[in-house]
């Protein structure tokens, strides 16, 4: 029972990092009408950039976290341009092309990060913040920093992007392009700004995210955001696309099922447990189990 | 044949046939990318068939074949009329799945492979061209089948599909049939090319069905152009080819390059290189068909 529980503890953790990365991906999906495959692999790059920051200064903590979500950022609006230029010349909205263009920017991410940094091998981020010591321990339940940080940082930015997006004047422009685009032109919402704006928050999101993957996994290597946008797309469509309160619920089912699936299974077979739920559940219900928001 | 110029026409041939295994579903917009866990699977499966029960290569092949099929159709009757990214992502999926499976397996050699494929034919040089000689007959079969399928009343279901679902449907296109069919026989393609692919070899290990070779797979039908099987007989020998030419360093970084150059050419000409109309004009040319040539947009063409 006392495994259970460590395992529903580890799944919350990693769950309420799925629930961010879908967040963004929605958000994106929403606003700038596309389907950024790739958002996880922009995330693991923000992680590279963290550890070579935190290595060149001596592990600066706050140098650290910043140029992660720099990087994101700035890799996101950088992108931001090629998904509106493939839509102008397709002169609609087509997500299948932008989820191709966004397939290809992966490709160059990950190859770009098996050559140039730490010659392709795994990288491990420092003590002061992917520390292992446990902060509390229940028999043979052990909590660790980074497993706090996640869950507390996950709720608390999900709780504040939901305030954005449904107490705010920006936030009504993003839910108003969601549920119409052309009505949205028509009542004055500027629909090109404010689609940066999702690149820019989704950027912003994404060094957060990579901040807390590096706490919680203590290391990252080139694979890694493959492996995530494939669970990433996995939820979004399990939940439903667009649908924000669904990737939330699933995603922390999918975080708390791999956890489980790992204290039990071993190794490299618990991944493809949670892998083949994944396909069974969207082989019977590929339009999701919350209903489509497009 | 020197044996640079065999590797190099055989991969070639390799790479047109995964190819056109993707190009056919994306005919009615599915990026099927499980053509890349089916040529694993039958591939494995073919070699296991040769080197533990020393089944004839021919009985493999064929196993290989139907089991592309099999596995092609069971995944079809569920996602034959789902969305392009539910498609896409049981691909994938697919994909982790049956790697797990066999880096798990011993009787494959595990995470080692299978080493020590026997020759087709007794000696190396028959092998070959036995191998040669397969590749360029499933080019040729698969390639008049593609051409003639654009030409049928399913092509042209097939097309509407791509352009609107709903106004296929209320046309009387049978969405989720026409799905069944293209992903179905995009599979078998893919088993037997996934068989050849490690005969080529003589071997097999995880590192051949990777996500580089959907990326590799998914440049050469974009940037060759996903309205024509041509695009992918165009692009598929330059793309291979073309990176052999480049010092050993630069070689290292072939991903990228393929990543770029789809970038480049999915923003500047999302279409790819070789266009419908494109190949509309090279065909009324050839045929003399003036008429045809000025007006691409004919009822054939669609």
């Amino acid at each position: 029972m006392q495994t259970l529980i460590a395992q529903v503890i580890n799944g919350l953790s990693l769950g309420s990092i799925y629930v961010l990365l879908v967040t963004g991906f929605n958000l994106l999906l929403l606003v700038a009408m596309i389907i950024h495959f790739s958002y996880p692999q922009v995330v693991v790059f923000s992680m590279y950039i963290s550890w070579v920051v935190l290595r060149a200064t001596g592990n600066n903590l706050v140098l650290g976290v910043l140029a992660g979500i720099a990087s994101s950022v700035i890799l996101n609006l950088v992108s931001a341009p090629l998904f509106q230029k493939v839509m102008a010349r397709r002169g609609e909205v087509d997500i299948n092309s932008t989820m191709v263009l966004s397939m290809g920017i992966g490709m160059i991410i990950t190859d770009v990060l098996s050559h140039s940094f730490n010659q392709g091998l795994p990288v491990a981020f420092p003590d002061n913040l992917a520390s292992d010591k446990p902060i509390a321990t229940f028999g043979v339940i052990s909590i660790v920093t980074g497993q706090v940080w996640s869950l507390a940082v996950g709720i608390v930015s999900v709780a504040l992007f939901f305030l954005l997006l449904y107490r705010t004047r920006p936030g009504r422009a993003f839910r108003a392009i969601a549920e119409d685009p052309a009505g949205a032109r028509l009542v004055g919402i500027p629909i090109l700004r404010t689609g940066l704006y999702s690149y820019a928050l989704t950027g912003v999101l994404g060094g957060i995210i990579a901040v807390l993957l590096s706490m919680l996994l203590g290391s990252a290597y080139p694979g890694l955001g493959e492996q995530v946008a494939h669970k990433v797309l996995a939820v979004s469509i399990i939940a439903g696309l667009g649908n924000l309160v669904g990737g939330l619920v699933v995603g922390l089912l999918l975080g708390i099922l791999e956890a489980i699936v790992q204290g039990y299974v071993s190794g490299s077979w618990s991944n493809a447990i949670a892998f083949v739920v994944m396909l069974v559940v969207i082989l019977v219900r590929p339009k999701g189990l919350f209903g489509s928001r497009l | 044949m020197p044996l640079e110029l065999y590797y190099f026409l055989s991969i070639t041939a390799v790479n047109i046939l995964l190819s056109w295994a993707l190009y056919l579903p994306y005919r009615v917009a599915h990026l099927h990318f499980i053509t890349v866990a089916n040529m694993a699977i039958s591939g494995y499966s073919a070699a296991w068939l040769v080197m533990t029960l020393h089944v004839p290569f021919g009985w493999a092949l064929l196993v290989g074949f139907a089991l592309g099929a099999l596995v092609g159709w069971l995944v079809s009757l569920f996602i034959g009329d789902a969305p392009t990214f539910a498609v896409v992502i049981v691909g994938f999926t697919f994909i982790f799945i049956v790697r797990t499976v066999i880096e798990n397996l011993p009787a494959v050699g595990a995470t080692m492979g299978i080493f020590g494929l026997p020759n087709i034919g007794g000696n190396p040089e028959t092998h070959r061209r036995i191998i040669m000689a397969i590749l360029a007959g499933m080019l040729l079969v698969v390639g008049f089948f593609l051409h003639r399928f654009d030409h049928t009343r399913l092509g042209r279901a097939a097309a509407a599909v791509f352009v609107d679902k709903d106004l296929a449907a209320s046309l009387g296109v049978d969405i989720k049939g026409l799905g069944m069919l293209v992903q179905t026989v995009s599979c078998t393609i893919a088993g037997g090319t996934g068989v050849l692919y490690g005969f080529i070899y003589k071997s097999f290990h995880l590192d051949f069905f990777t996500f580089a070779l959907v990326g590799i797979a998914m440049t050469i039908i974009f940037v060759g152009g996903y309205a024509t099987p041509w695009g992918t007989v165009v692009l598929a020998p330059i793309l291979y080819g073309v990176p052999l030419l480049f010092p050993s360093w630069l070689q290292e970084w072939r991903i990228v390059i393929y990543g770029a150059v789809l970038v480049i050419v999915l923003v500047l000409k999302p279409e790819g290189f070789i266009t419908r109309r494109f190949v509309v004009t090279i065909e009324s040319f050839l045929s003399g068909d003036r008429k045809r040539r000025d007006n691409p947009a004919s009822k054939e063409d669609v």
